[in-house]
């Protein structure tokens, strides 16, 4: 199988990650249980993914770094903690239903779409300079598309928050691991990741940094800690974490981003441009395609949407499928995505690369694509 | 060897105390705290030497590691809080 489909999941991992995660399994028991050996050796694995989070994000305080079970539900965490009902909401065209649907779920709230073309960056800009305002409660902005891989201006659109007073997420669902993610420099209130995409930890991780916004707790139950009291602990991780920790999750996550500091997001965002632009070169030669990507992919990660002027995106996923590769086809849970670009009607073919992704994936994608024009012309 | 405990408001509290002191060469041992310590329920706690302590404590302080709570070991086994 040629995998390209790692805007869902990285499915090619660091050899230590299914290690750590297998060892953990025979090994590790829960952190926060107990003071025998595997309690505390489970303890010292959870600490040092905080750590390294916290080194790898710029986070001053590892206590700032929650674990949560993807970046769903760090979304959720964020959104409930700081928007209510009758609040006015300010949020990108290229945000998932991660965000939209836990907004039309806290109810009557006001959600003001910046919206803008892909690989607009001035005029994505602009269109937060015009909406939000002092009693904006909250920005919601992602940091790469995971339809269009456009990559927004969220250094400007946070600084414009600051300067606002108005507090700032970013979902960095698709830029964790390849772009530069600094919560010291963002001073973001929330900054919501998965672990198993970009960061190469297994699914079922994700990962919560916190700024200094009060935050709500999204269920309750064991810590460890302050066990005599009904309410949670008001201090962070133990607010945000109840009940026992994904430890196989975690013990893999800590490889997986150790990876990712061995390697540098430089050089991986790098290598998957480069992959990408090989990707959109061969494809826009190609008759009958319509190819989405940035001018010199200047503002664009390894996420390339494309289409068949008059073939449905999802016969073409499942006939590229049928020719061993993996991408994505439809609307990939961003509706929101779609309407911005125009494609909402057609939906979009994604390929998406990774760190693991090669020359020769690609090379089979447009091989395979060729074959599907060629069918097509036979028929 | 009269010994201090101090008792942490987190398992990852107590972790990053334990560490921070262990770098700077300070002895630590991390475990959960006593029963009879715990007032708001489970906790875990640093136990060190009387000679690091005031040493331990700056650097804990620097670090933004606030203990809830310290207490002297008597011979006997039982606890008494120090003033902080």
């Amino acid at each position: 199988m040629t995998y390209l489909d790692n805007a869902a999941t990285s499915l090619q991992k660091p050899a230590a990650v299914g290690k750590a995660a297998l060892y953990a399994v025979n090994h590790l028991a829960s952190p926060g249980r107990g003071g025998y050996e595997a309690a505390m050796a489970a303890a010292e694995t959870v600490l040092r993914c905080r750590e390294e989070a916290a080194d790898l994000f710029s986070v001053p305080d590892p206590e700032h770094v929650v674990f949560t079970c993807n970046a769903t539900h760090a979304l959720n965490i964020a959104v409930k903690s700081l928007v209510r009902p009758g609040d006015r909401v300010v949020i990108s065209g290229y945000e998932h239903n991660a965000v939209l649907r836990p907004l039309h779920a806290v109810g009557n709230v006001k959600i003001l779409v910046a919206a803008s073309e892909p690989f607009e960056p001035e005029s994505t800009f602009h269109a937060f300079e015009s909406r939000i305002t002092n009693d904006t409660a909250a920005v919601i902005c992602n940091h790469m598309s995971n339809v269009f891989g456009y990559i927004l201006p969220v250094e400007r659109i946070a600084a414009l928050c600051r300067e606002r007073g108005v507090p700032f997420v970013l979902d960095a669902s698709q830029s964790a691991g390849a772009l530069d993610v600094n919560m010291s420099a963002l001073k973001a209130a929330f900054i919501a990741m998965p672990g198993h995409k970009g960061l190469y930890g297994p699914q079922g991780t994700g990962i919560l940094l916190c700024g200094d916004s009060p935050v709500k707790t999204f269920m309750e139950g064991g810590t460890g800690s302050m066990s005599a009291k009904a309410e949670m602990p008001d201090f962070l991780p133990d607010r945000l974490e109840a009940g026992t920790h994904n430890l196989p999750g975690i013990a893999g996550l800590l490889e997986g981003i150790q990876f990712v500091k061995r390697r540098g997001t430089d050089r991986i965002l790098c290598h998957e441009k480069e992959l990408v632009g090989r990707a959109a070169e061969a494809l826009e030669s190609l008759p009958g395609l319509r190819v989405y990507k940035a001018p010199h992919l200047f503002c664009q990660g390894g996420v390339l949407s494309f289409r068949f002027y008059d073939r449905d995106c999802e016969t073409v996923g499942s006939e590229l499928s049928d020719r061993g590769i993996a991408v994505r086809a439809g609307l990939h849970c961003a509706p929101l995505a779609h309407r911005s670009a125009g494609t909402a009607e057609c939906g979009t073919v994604r390929m998406s690369v990774s760190a693991f992704s090669t020359k020769r994936d690609i090379d089979e994608l447009i091989k395979a694509a060729e074959d599907l024009l060629k069918k097509k012309i036979n028929k | 060897m009269i010994k201090y405990l101090i008792v942490c408001r987190s398992l990852t509290c107590a972790q990053r105390a334990a560490r921070i002191l262990e770098r700077a060469g300070i002895s630590v041992q991390l475990f959960r705290s006593p029963r009879v310590l715990s007032e708001e329920g489970c906790s875990y706690s640093i136990r060190l030497s009387e000679d690091r302590l005031s040493d331990a404590l700056m650097r804990l302080k620097r670090a933004g590691l606030s203990p809830v709570r310290i207490y002297v070991m008597s011979d006997d086994g039982s606890y008494r809080e120090v003033p902080q």
